[in-house]
């Protein structure tokens, strides 16, 4: 297993929580954060961020929205 | 109506319609307002509701419309050539986008995660506004739907390179801008707290 220093895992971080990591990094950073508690607290940081960003979109499209593009579809469909 | 007709619109409004919540949170990163948000989403499903046969049933169904999405958006917003995709960010080195430091004065980690979990929505919301829009979209792709960096490749029409830079890039370019705030705010978690 290749030995990473804590940049290249802190480098990784987006990768790895977005499963874009594979064998034989994966295990190299899987390794590394096991033993780092500095690695390990900068990916809970960016998890938490992660989700503060899901949180924050969270705009729900109105009902009218949705009849005026089914109204839209229609008409399209009469020009057809 | 003929039966054909019917079927198609049943098909679409089975299929394409039920994505209308992703593809607005997505039409509100591009736009960045709900009413220009919901003329992208009417003109994109108009769009793929017309180019409906051509969509090989199977495949992913978001992607295709998401990506239908970029190119409307850019047709109707932008009038941007695409080989000017790549903007002047892109070009800058690592160093002059900043640290992405982080966003209280306090070293501690669990500090710094609690300060972040507490920024109010509207706060990152404006972040995202502000950082450049090409960024924005795979920081949105990425985090909040989820698609994996060749699907976000394909719906933005960059390299998986690309998508993975501007990730890292925009990452760091809203932690910069949310740390600016939080300073501003003179927001502190209680030092000692870990």
């Amino acid at each position: 297993m290749k030995h990473l220093d804590c940049e290249e895992v802190k480098q990784s971080v987006h990768e790895y929580l977005h499963s874009e990591l594979h064998e034989p990094e994966l295990d190299s950073v899987t390794a590394h954060l096991a033993n780092c508690d500095s690695c390990e607290q900068h990916y809970d940081i960016e998890i938490v961020f992660n989700q503060v960003i899901q949180r924050s979109c969270d705009e729900a499209p109105t009902q009218e929205l949705a009849e005026r593009v089914m109204q839209r579809l229609r008409e399209i469909q009469d020009h057809d | 109506m003929s039966q054909e007709k019917s079927e198609k619109l049943r098909s679409f409004e089975q299929q394409a319609l039920p994505l209308m919540p992703q593809l607005y949170g997505a039409a509100l990163r591009w736009t960045r307002n709900p009413s220009d948000a919901e003329d992208l989403v009417q003109e994109t499903f108009s769009k793929a509701f017309v180019a409906w046969a051509k969509f090989e049933q199977g495949t992913n169904l978001k992607a295709w419309l998401f990506r239908i999405m970029t190119n409307t958006h850019i047709n109707l917003y932008n009038k941007r050539n695409k080989d000017q995709a790549k903007t002047a960010l892109d070009d800058l080195e690592d160093w002059q986008i900043g640290k992405g430091e982080s966003i209280t004065s306090i070293s501690t980690r669990s500090a710094e995660a609690e300060a972040m979990d507490n920024l109010p929505s509207g706060v990152i919301k404006e972040a995202l506004d502000q950082i450049p829009e090409e960024f924005r979209m795979v920081v949105y792709y990425a985090v909040v739907e989820g698609l994996p960096y060749a699907e976000i490749a394909d719906v933005m029409g960059t390299p998986v390179g690309t998508v993975m830079s501007r990730l890292h890039r925009g990452k760091k370019l809203l932690k910069t801008l949310l740390s600016d705030y939080a300073s501003q705010e003179g927001y502190r978690v209680e030092a000692g707290k870990e």
